[in-house]
């Protein structure tokens, strides 16, 4: 039971990690805190949905959902936040919390205010069972996926011309475009990543949850952003320690808060972050230029 | 010349149509402050649907009572509390003689703040707490069973499956997570029924791992889990259960009837719910489905829609014994209804708080259908206290 909580807690942890590293990617660029980002998940879901009903066979549909979330990323910059490129810190939040109540609106009147049931092979919610153990399928799988999407991206960050050009632009945009750099290419980049990022967590997330609705985006994002903080805004292994460390202590005070603690998880949660702020108040892996002005 | 003189007697003509409409019918506003976007739009929509058909199908026999002309304002809430008061309150500036509010009791209770002072009416779509009513001093009604009626009807049947042992996934996020096992819980335990644990989880959470490894970890496995918690917290924890190979039943309320639940398939077999009917064929409720599906181009979802139909006749059977467009007239008519002949059977609000004593249907998920499987009228001494 205490093996099954522990992999509970990682494959949480991975889930959010995901996210916090799409909000970071993005912030780390352009100081924007893009709180549409669970709308790129929600978005997803229904690619993966709409794809599954059109007949599509799962696998391709799952990377038919993965392109979407990385397309829909992308044209959200092109159309929201490309028009308040420069604009203020704030306006730019403004303006993801707009773009977030639209397409929710959208989402609802469009597709169906009622959540639509997905369910994924049954595989992957099958168990196996290893001595005195049963683990689940799809937590083991949510961690896999987690780690080597961070892997790839450790190994885009470091590799490649543009993966570079992303690391030199969130310590000193303007210094990347005095070397020829195109910016928009950059920024662009950067959105696509966190799309994809957020995809593969809306694919874990659906796995989870066995629906995609509305509203499904707020919570996450809500984590991702908690997550974020905690790790240090802008800084990519700060995203994914905070992430990590978020699922981690959710789930394992879950487990152990009795029941008629357990409704203060959150608040117990929310207490350890405003602590870790006291003690460490650029988080616990700052990024090297901590804001953009 | 002759153009403007025919225009002036198109307008006379037009204006003295208008004004022989309004001397002949009365004319009585029905604000409709309800949640059509947010969280709560998956159950007030289809409520909508259903009363907007039923006003419809009133207004071409003559109005409310046969005589006053139903004119519907409708305002969406966004399921958003402050948003509920601010449109009750223009509703209220509008002057609307009756309220309709969202399927839920925290923001009815917000919006019979404004209603009740002016003695207006003020119907839930389908909010289910018994608190609902009892938090208003007067005016505030409910339409849909509530939570203790459902929550009984459910352990009594529990019981009579013989299920002695039960665990509550509770949520202290809504009246109806958090009550509605503690209702369930109290006459379970009353007639030799054991909770064995309780378990709590937060509304949007996205992981139920550390819940369901703690319902596998239980020293006595429960016979059946009772819980108040709906989508898209409820195919989430039932995948997760399932996922983790309990097979215990679960047990549920009407939250549970709906095309998103049921679409589960297998995953959802053995699933049981109430829903205020069942639409045997033959029954009211069968064609008022097949009118329904006429009227909208799509099948009712769930038992929401003829919920919404059926408050269209309420109102329509106040009014006929208020004999008058006057609010607290009305408002007195509902409250004395007895054995009142709706669609899924009668609605009684006589003695009651203001929660209708009605019968409910349980129904069970086999092979990704809902079965009818009992109608149960609770003994109102076993109900317990909202």
């Amino acid at each position: 039971m205490i093996a099954q909580q522990i992999i509970n807690a990682i494959s949480l942890g991975g889930v959010y990690a995901l996210l916090a590293l799409g909000l970071a990617i993005v912030f780390s660029i352009i100081g924007l805190i893009n709180f549409a980002h669970g709308e790129l998940m929600t978005a997803t879901g229904y690619a993966l949905l709409g794809s599954l009903l059109m007949g599509v066979p799962f696998p391709l549909a799952v990377i038919v959902a993965i392109c979407c979330g990385g397309l829909a990323a992308m044209a959200m910059e092109r159309v929201a936040f490309r028009p308040m490129r420069g604009a203020s810190v704030t306006s730019l939040l403004l303006t993801s919390f707009a773009v977030s109540s639209l397409l929710k609106v959208l989402f609802q009147n469009g597709v169906s205010a009622r959540p639509q049931t997905i369910l994924m092979p049954d595989w992957m919610t099958s168990a196996v069972t290893i001595g005195d153990i049963t683990l689940r399928v799809g937590p083991a799988i949510s961690i896999a996926i987690s780690l080597l999407a961070l892997l790839g991206l450790e190994l885009f960050l470091r590799r490649t011309v543009m993966g570079t050009a992303m690391r030199a632009a969130s310590e000193d945009f303007a210094v990347v475009r005095l070397m020829g750099i195109p910016a928009n290419r950059v920024i662009a980049t950067a959105f696509f990543i966190s799309g994809i990022f957020a995809a593969l967590a809306a694919l874990l997330w659906i796995a989870n949850r066995a629906s995609v609705d509305p509203l499904m985006g707020f919570t996450p994002v809500l984590k991702a952003f908690i997550a974020a903080v905690i790790g240090g805004l802008g800084s990519l292994p700060g995203a994914v320690v905070g992430g990590f460390l978020l699922g981690v202590t959710e789930v394992l005070l879950q487990a152990v808060l009795p029941p008629e603690l357990a409704p203060y998880r959150d608040a117990i949660v929310l207490s350890a972050v405003i602590l870790v702020l006291l003690i460490r108040p650029q988080g616990l892996i700052p990024a090297r230029r901590v804001q953009r002005s | 010349m002759t153009g403007r003189k025919t225009l002036l007697g198109i307008g006379t003509v037009v204006a003295m149509i208008g004004f022989n409409t309004a001397a002949q019918a009365e004319e009585i506003l029905i604000g409709v402050a309800t949640a059509q976007t947010g969280g709560l739009a998956p159950f007030d929509q289809p409520s909508l649907k259903g009363f907007e058909m039923a006003i419809e199908e009133l207004n071409a026999k003559g109005g409310l009572g046969g005589k006053y002309t139903a004119k519907l304002l409708i305002k969406d809430t966004r399921t958003d509390m402050a948003q509920t008061a601010t449109v009750a309150q223009e509703l209220v500036d509008a002057g609307v003689k009756i309220m309709i509010t969202p399927c839920d009791a925290d923001s009815t209770i917000a919006a019979s703040q404004i209603t009740a002072p002016l003695s207006i009416p003020t119907l839930t779509f389908c909010g289910t707490a018994p608190i609902l009513t009892v938090a208003v001093p007067e005016h505030a009604y409910g339409t849909y069973p509530a939570d203790n009626l459902a929550a009984t009807a459910v352990a009594d049947f529990a019981l009579s499956e013989g299920k002695k042992t039960a665990y509550l996934l509770i949520s202290p996020d809504a009246a109806y997570t958090a009550n509605l096992p503690e209702y369930f819980a109290k006459v379970f335990e009353a007639k030799g029924g054991k909770i064995v644990g309780r378990g709590s989880f937060t509304m949007g959470q996205p992981d139920f791992s550390a819940e369901v490894t703690n319902i596998r970890g239980l020293a006595e496995k429960p016979d059946m889990i009772m819980t108040g918690a709906y989508e898209p917290d409820f195919p989430a924890f039932l995948q997760q259960l399932r996922a983790a190979g309990v097979d215990t039943p679960v047990y549920g309320a009407d939250a549970l009837g709906t095309p998103t639940i049921r679409d589960l398939g297998k995953l959802v077999d053995g699933v049981v719910y109430t829903a205020s009917g069942y639409a045997e064929p033959g029954s009211k409720l069968a064609s008022f489905d097949e009118a329904f599906t006429k009227y909208a181009g799509h099948a009712p979802e769930s038992t929401y829609e003829v919920n919404g139909y059926e408050i269209g006749l309420i109102l329509d059977e106040a009014v006929r014994v208020a004999d008058s467009d006057d609010s607290a007239a009305i408002s007195a008519a509902i409250k004395g209804l007895d054995h009142f002949e709706g669609i899924t059977g009668e609605i009684t609000y006589a003695g009651t708080t203001g929660m209708p004593a009605r019968a409910l249907a349980l129904m069970r998920y086999e092979n990704g259908e809902a079965k009818h499987i009992a109608t149960l009228t609770p003994d109102a001494a076993d109900v317990p206290a909202p």
